[in-house]
């Protein structure tokens, strides 16, 4: 598939995208880059910029845990994996993504004759 | 949980700033890495990759920044950033940080000063174990007079019957003052006698107290009781420092209190002083050892009649003090009638045992506490103004940097943080050269105040509620100094001030700053109000109708008890004393008396019946009195203004006979004559005493209450152990102290004198003017900082202005106007300060007024003379500092002022 220009990520969302990435497994900053981009299937490629400011943020508040660890050739890289808050959290975030994506999507669909 | 996690990584970012940094930048450095490894994969160089590499993740540095932020700490750079080039731009102009410091040191130091005083005086708690638990009792005659005082039986059955109220109760007198004399104890060891202030306790004081010994051990329970076998005393630790260097040896020896022999078993704490502040009781003895002052004589201590012991408990836990007084409400009744107190109290009530201590009477302190601090914060405010004024003059210079800064994106928060780190900075640094300057300052107060017999400890230290005050005024300090040049930076409008030349001078902010300045003179003329009124006050005290005449004498106190005398001994003694005496070359007349006028220990007071006159249900009769020789009134100058005055043959075998004050007879035979009328002491009903003179009143107690009613008994016929041999010397009574002091020494040689002085350094003394001494100096010392903190304000202002304002003068001088002209251009900025100043002044020194009230004696509060008198002093220098600097305007040559930039 072509890639598209790369959508525009509000805040909150980065954060329920590279919490749902380390879900799925501890990874390191580069790691969580390439997830999401493997799992949208290059749809989507977050601006490098604002990801470790993220990661920061999401450890400040206690949703991932970072550890240093050692990446696949061998060198010091910090891991980041979801925490049991951070999970109750990207659960709810969840929720809240679909029920906005529902509303927005019934609004958006309805025909001028139904209104 | 996100807090805990939050407050967390704070911390860490914080702590370990450098390992964190580290961190981000190890991490970063992989990420980029492996980015370039995989650009290079799909076929980049290597520099090529790392280069887009960095260039997408943008700079580390930038991403350190955004990670801190993340973190919260972005706040915590910023601020230390500001104080960083706060402290850059104070060391770039020495000049104005070293006013500014010595300024706000000035006003801190003032502030912080005393209130470490008023922290010793009525804040700090006594050292002891839970000192908050602890409650005295007494029978209040109303609620300023709290009658503390206690026999021993009834303190027995207090004790008995609070159990569940008090955990413990404890008793203890204050030496010298129990039987008929008013004297501190001797204390005897190895052969030298020296007079020391005794309380005598129950057994389980220290207990009680929970305190322990610094050597040795403390008096125990069991010792407590009536004369025990071997008698035992605790020294405080002062006194075993001052007196014997601190030598351990000291314990377990032999000791004589008044002739009675104790053992020293320990010392005292550190910093224990009783149950007071300030006096210090300097040796304990056990209650039962009060016979050393009754002359040996037991029976006196357990007299129902005799109330010298304060009654101190501890709540028991869980007690509250309603709770207790409720409790005591049924004891009150019930002691009261097995112990009558006629005239006073019924209910028995307990109340906290706080400093300053027990005052019977309405309580000075907190008003004394509410002046002082009022005046220092009113110098501190002016030095506050001071520098307010000095920031603008800076800030004027700055306000091209601000206008810069405002361009290039600052917000206006982000300016006035910078401004106020300035401000905080000099507030910290002038806190810290205030707390040096308070520790000078409190150094020469404690010297100021005369030195008297009781073993004052006039220690004012600056523990942590200190500190935490002088933190607390510095950042208000800094506040006020920084909010003015705060508010001028952040209006400014940036075009305007990045294309003028800096031309603009007067308008807003030179109006601020005469406003200011025109505040400094309103505190200062306050301040020097106060300071006149309170050196009025001193100088109507110092030259009041004493009664008697106060030059020229010596009083020589004496206490042979110290040494273990009995009446027997001590009679020979003091008429040898006396012989001796007078016949010294240039001693007109020489008299023993048992009390002297303005001294620190009181006169006696009497219990009294007077023939003649119903006393109401309910009210026992009292007269001071003092016991004298004939030669008395002759010595003192006290004028007899009816009658005679005492004989030698007024001894003790002849009829009790007595001399009234005007105050005395004036209150109990009023209108008639009292020559030749009776009254008795309840205390020896079976000698009545008949009036034989009215002499004039006298200030025995104090300069400045009404005279209580006093009478003069001859010593032949109330003989007292301790008395004061007074001279009256032809030439200065200085010179007469060796002879007499060696004259003593000759009649017996271990007599201990208590103290050698001369009638006026009596009546300069604590009891007498040094009062108003003590408030004069203090005053004056606030109103002298406060006016010259204003004169500096206007010639700064005014010298400022003229600068400014150089160009325009040349202008106007070029332009026609002549020299005065000028001069009155400029003078009338002065004149405008001063006007609006002195009524901001007066209106102060109006509301201070009420404060200050209590404390003058024969003057008011508003008293014409001062107000008016300091007005135009303040007037006259103002205008002077005025006037300096546009005499200097005047002077500008209009060829080079038009030239200034």
């Amino acid at each position: 598939m072509a890639r598209e220009t790369a959508v525009d990520l509000l805040q909150g969302t980065l954060d329920m995208l590279v919490m749902k990435a380390v879900s799925l497994g501890p990874l390191h900053g580069y790691g969580v880059l390439l997830r999401i981009q493997q799992i949208s299937q290059g749809r989507l490629e977050v601006q490098q910029g604002s990801l470790y400011p993220a990661l920061y943020r999401l450890e400040h508040e206690g949703w991932i845990a970072g550890e240093w660890g050692q990446s696949e050739n061998k060198r010091r890289a910090r891991f980041y994996r979801l925490t049991a808050a951070g999970r109750r959290r990207l659960e709810a975030e969840t929720k809240k993504w679909a029920e906005f994506a529902d509303v927005v999507g019934a609004i958006l669909k309805t025909a001028p004759e139904e209104a | 949980m996100s807090l805990g996690s939050r407050m967390g990584t704070w911390w860490r970012a914080v702590r370990h700033e450098g390992a964190v940094g580290a961190q981000v930048d190890e991490e970063l450095r992989f990420h980029i890495e492996s980015y370039a490894e995989d650009l290079m994969r799909s076929g980049l160089s290597r520099e090529e990759a790392m280069r887009r590499a960095r260039a997408e993740l943008g700079s580390l540095a930038a991403a350190r920044e955004n990670a801190r932020q993340a973190w919260g700490t972005r706040c915590l750079d910023e601020m230390r950033g500001d104080l960083r080039f706060a402290a850059r731009m104070l060391v770039r102009g020495p000049g104005f940080a070293i006013v500014a410091i010595l300024t706000l040191a000035l006003g801190i130091g003032a502030n912080t000063a005393i209130f470490s005083m008023v922290d010793t005086l009525m804040l700090r708690p006594i050292p002891v174990h839970d000192p908050h638990d602890l409650v005295f009792l007494s029978f209040p005659r109303d609620p300023t007079h709290f009658d503390p005082g206690f026999s021993v039986p009834e303190f027995r059955q207090i004790r008995d019957a609070t159990h569940g109220i008090f955990s413990d109760v404890t008793a203890a007198a204050l030496g010298g003052l129990s039987g008929a004399e008013a004297r501190a104890d001797g204390l005897t060891i190895d052969g030298t006698t020296m007079p020391t202030q005794t309380l005598f306790v129950s057994g389980n004081f220290f207990q009680m107290l929970g305190i322990r010994p610094y050597l040795g051990r403390f008096i125990l329970p069991p010792e407590g009781g009536a004369s025990s076998a071997h008698p035992v005393v605790v020294l405080s630790y002062r006194y075993w420092k001052s007196r014997f260097h601190g030598e351990p040896g000291i314990l377990n020896k032999q000791a004589w209190v008044n002739g009675h022999a104790v053992t020293i078993v320990g010392i005292g704490p550190k910093d224990f002083l009783g149950l007071t502040p300030i006096v210090e009781m300097q040796a304990y003895l056990p209650l039962g050892m009060m016979n050393v002052e009754t002359g040996g004589d037991t029976k006196s201590i357990s007299d129902p009649a005799q109330r010298g012991l304060l009654v101190v408990g501890r709540l028991a836990p869980g007690m509250t003090l309603t709770r207790a007084n409720a409790a005591l409400a049924a004891l009150g009744p019930q002691l009261v009638k097995e112990y009558p107190r006629p005239g006073e109290g019924k209910a028995l009530q307990a109340r906290a045992l706080r400093p300053p201590g027990l005052i019977d009477g309405p309580n000075p302190f907190p008003a004394l506490a509410g002046l002082f601090l009022t005046l220092s914060g009113l110098v501190l405010g002016l030095a506050c103004l001071n520098v307010a004024n000095l920031s603008l003059v800076r800030a004027a210079a700055r306000q091209r940097e601000m206008a810069v800064r405002a361009a290039l994106g600052g917000s206006r928060a982000r300016l006035v943080r910078q401004v106020l780190s300035e401000s905080l900075l000099l507030g910290l640094l002038g806190a810290a050269a205030g707390v040096g300057a308070a520790v000078v300052a409190l150094h020469a107060i404690s010297s100021l105040m005369t030195v008297t017999e009781l073993p004052l400890v006039l220690d004012f230290p600056l523990n942590l509620r200190v500190l935490i005050y002088a933190l607390g005024i510095a950042l208000a300090a800094a506040t006020i100094v920084g909010i003015v040049p705060t508010l001028r930076a952040s209006g400014g409008r940036i075009g305007d001030v990045l294309h003028e030349g800096g031309r603009t001078s007067i308008g807003g902010r030179q109006r601020t700053r005469m406003a200011l300045v025109a505040v400094e003179v309103g505190g200062a003329l306050a301040l020097l109000i106060v300071a006149g009124l309170f050196t009025r006050s001193l100088m109507r005290a110092q030259h009041a109708d004493l009664g008697f005449d106060q030059r020229n004498v010596l009083n020589v106190k004496l206490d042979p008890g110290e040494i273990g005398y009995t009446e027997a001994q001590a009679k020979p003694f003091y008429n040898r004393l006396l012989q001796r005496a007078r016949a010294l070359p240039g001693v007109e007349y020489a008299s023993l008396a048992q009390s002297v006028p303005l001294d620190v220990d009181g006169y006696q007071s009497a219990a009294i019946a007077v023939q003649g006159y119903s006393a109401r249900r309910d009210e026992q009769l009292h007269a001071d009195y003092n016991a004298v020789t004939p030669d008395y009134f002759r010595v003192m100058k006290l004028a007899i203004l009816q009658g005679r005055g005492i004989l030698d043959a007024d001894d003790a075998s002849a009829q009790r006979v007595a001399l009234v004050d005007q105050a005395m007879a004036e209150k109990f035979w009023r209108g008639e004559n009292p020559i030749g009328r009776t009254f008795t002491r309840t205390s020896d009903p079976g000698h009545p005493i008949e009036v034989i003179g009215v002499v004039r009143n006298s200030r025995n107690e104090d300069t400045y209450s009404p005279f209580t009613p006093t009478f003069y008994v001859p010593l032949a016929q109330a003989f007292a152990l301790a008395e004061t041999l007074q001279l009256r010397t032809a030439g200065p009574p200085e010179a007469m102290a060796p002879e007499v002091r060696s004259m003593v020494r000759g009649i017996a040689s271990a007599a201990p004198i208590l103290n050698v002085q001369t009638m006026r350094e009596e009546v300069n003394g604590p009891d007498g003017l040094g009062v108003f001494d003590w408030g004069a100096d203090l005053t004056a010392a606030l109103g002298l900082l406060g006016f010259a903190l204003a004169v500096i304000g206007i010639y700064g202002v005014m010298a400022y202005s003229v600068a400014q304002r150089t160009q325009e003068i040349g202008l106007r001088m070029a332009l026609g106007a002549n020299r005065n002209d000028v001069l009155w251009m400029m003078s009338r900025q002065g004149l405008t300060i001063i006007g609006i100043g002195l009524p901001i002044g007066l209106g102060i020194a109006v509301g201070v007024g009420r404060l200050v009230a209590n404390f003058l004696v024969g003057v008011g509060p508003m008293d014409p003379a001062t107000y008016v008198t300091v007005t135009l002093l303040l007037t006259g220098v103002a205008l002077a500092a005025g006037y300096w600097p546009a005499r200097r305007a005047m002077r500008i040559d209009p060829m080079i002022a038009l030239r200034h930039e």
